[in-house]
């Protein structure tokens, strides 16, 4: 189970990106996150997982408490949280499975992953993270040649490597057209049914919101103005979280 | 205005140390130059006296490479904010670096050579303080600008510094690394000539032994073969480099 509880994030010059959150997720939730560009949405998903330290409240992950957590310790509560990012953060001058590999890290010792030893179960896992997203023809290719949907796949790959408790998601589809984007969301939403993962994924647009999300968590300048059922979300929500009502526009164009 | 000072004080400057160009026709009608003629092939191809001393000047190069840049790798990490454990390594790292750069590098081979000798041992150990300060330069700036973002997603994943740094960062650096690696073997052959000159072993101690007998015929054979394997060098260096990056 993930608690924020009265979580605040004040970054250095005075910018208050999160303000007083208070959120509880159970395990295995599928929660989308919606806001305007500087809501506070990725400051949200980083700190959970201590990217960007919480100047005040307390975040728990599994029990474990984040805000002020020791390096060990944040590495711990990191190995059992995977993240996916907007512009996927792959390494492209090597290899995916080099890159899924990545994921397991935090559990192989420092000296073999340093030489590239990886050992046998690691290479394994990672090639079964890869089959899950259907990629695994991919493994021995450059990460740079693949398109921007392979990639996030392959950044997605890379989270499961790491057997995670936890997902978060930050914009994963912001950088992908909308065919591929619905492909994604539907990946996410399939591995947080079948593996049970909590998963927390941050999104621009409101119609893969509305077709992919359960629980919709609305932010507006760092605090939470919405918390609940999908169903329940009305044209007065919208107007809450982005500050009038919504437009044909802020839909996309969903093709397929 | 500005190239018609810059060529006034040029000339003052040369008057004031002394600089005369009637003397260029003075060295060019010498006599002695009849003596670096012909050149003595047999002497020069003989594997003692030449091939033998190149070769050592060879290996101290590439010693010296292995050992700097081997070296300048973990320290380029180390000095970089996007790289660095922490500040204080930060910091120790570049003020050290800033001193080993302040000396010049015959400097360093003088100082080794009072050390440990007259020999290539020396000249190993001076080329290889020349080839970490200069491979740190020039690899701190690729690692300054490498891509960050997968070395948030290692950090991410709960990875430990080293790892972080080896899985999220060093393969994006790497051709760079290999090719600053091989410019400065480059530079390192040329630099190793020159040490042998005072006395840090190689074909510099042979150029150095020939000119005190006055032997320039000899002098400028090892010359001849010093300038075509260095090209030869180059030329491959060059082309390897060209398909790294």
């Amino acid at each position: 189970m993930i608690e924020f509880r009265d979580v605040s994030v004040t970054y250095r010059g005075g910018v208050r990106a999160l303000r007083h959150v208070d959120l509880t997720i159970d395990d295995g939730e599928f929660v989308v996150v919606v806001g305007l560009s500087g809501a506070g949405k990725s400051t949200l998903l980083r700190a959970l997982n201590g990217l960007i330290p919480a100047t005040g409240g307390s975040i728990t992950v599994g029990g474990t408490e984040v805000v002020g957590a020791g390096i060990a310790e944040l590495r711990d509560v990191r190995s059992r949280i995977g993240m996916i990012f907007q512009t996927f953060n792959l390494v492209h001058r090597t290899s995916v499975v080099n890159n899924v590999l990545m994921g397991r890290l935090a559990g192989v010792p420092a000296w073999r992953s340093t030489l590239g030893l990886w050992p046998a179960d690691d290479r394994e896992a990672a090639m079964e993270a890869l089959e899950r997203v259907g990629i695994v023809e991919k493994a021995y290719v450059r990460a740079s040649n693949l398109s921007g949907g392979q990639q996030q796949r392959v950044g997605i790959a890379r989270a499961l490597a790491q057997e995670p408790s936890v997902m978060l998601a930050d914009e994963p589809v912001a950088a992908l057209d909308p065919v591929t984007s619905r492909q994604v969301m539907g990946d996410l939403q399939r591995i947080n049914r079948d593996l049970g993962i909590t998963t927390l994924v941050n999104l621009h647009y409101l119609d893969l919101a509305l077709e992919f999300g359960r629980r919709l968590v609305g932010l507006r300048d760092g605090e939470v103005v919405f918390d609940g059922d999908i169903d329940e979300v009305t044209d007065e929500t919208f107007r809450d979280i982005y500050g009038r009502a919504i437009t044909d526009d802020d839909l996309k164009v969903a093709e397929g | 205005m500005v190239a018609a000072l810059v060529a006034a004080y040029t000339v003052l400057a040369g008057r004031t140390i002394g600089f005369d160009l009637s003397t260029f026709w003075q060295v060019w009608s010498n006599p002695l130059w009849e003596k670096f003629w012909p050149i003595p092939w047999d002497w020069v191809l003989d594997r003692h006296n030449v091939l033998d001393p190149l070769v050592e000047t060879f290996q101290i190069a590439i010693v010296s490479t292995l050992l700097g840049c081997g070296l300048a790798l973990p320290v380029a990490f180390a000095m970089s904010p996007l790289t660095s454990p922490n500040r204080v390594v930060l910091v120790v790292t570049r003020s050290i670096m800033n001193v080993v750069r302040a000396v010049p590098d015959l400097f360093w081979a003088k100082l080794l050579v009072t050390a440990v000798g007259i020999g290539a041992f020396a000249g190993s150990w001076a080329l290889s303080v020349f080839s970490l300060a200069v491979m740190v330069k020039l690899f701190s700036e690729t690692v300054d600008g490498a891509d960050p973002r997968p070395l948030e997603a290692a950090r991410a994943a709960g990875g430990r510094h080293v790892p972080v740094v080896r899985t999220g960062v060093l393969p994006t650096v790497l051709p760079e690394y290999v090719a600053y690696g091989l410019y400065v073997f480059e530079l390192n052959i040329r630099a190793s000539v020159v040490l042998g000159l005072v006395g840090a072993g190689g074909i510099g101690r042979v150029v150095e032994a020939q000119r005190q007998y006055f032997r320039f015929d000899r002098v400028l054979g090892v010359l001849v073969l010093v300038f075509v394997v260095v090209f030869v060098i180059e030329q491959v260096s060059v082309a390897v480099r060209k398909r790294l990056v």
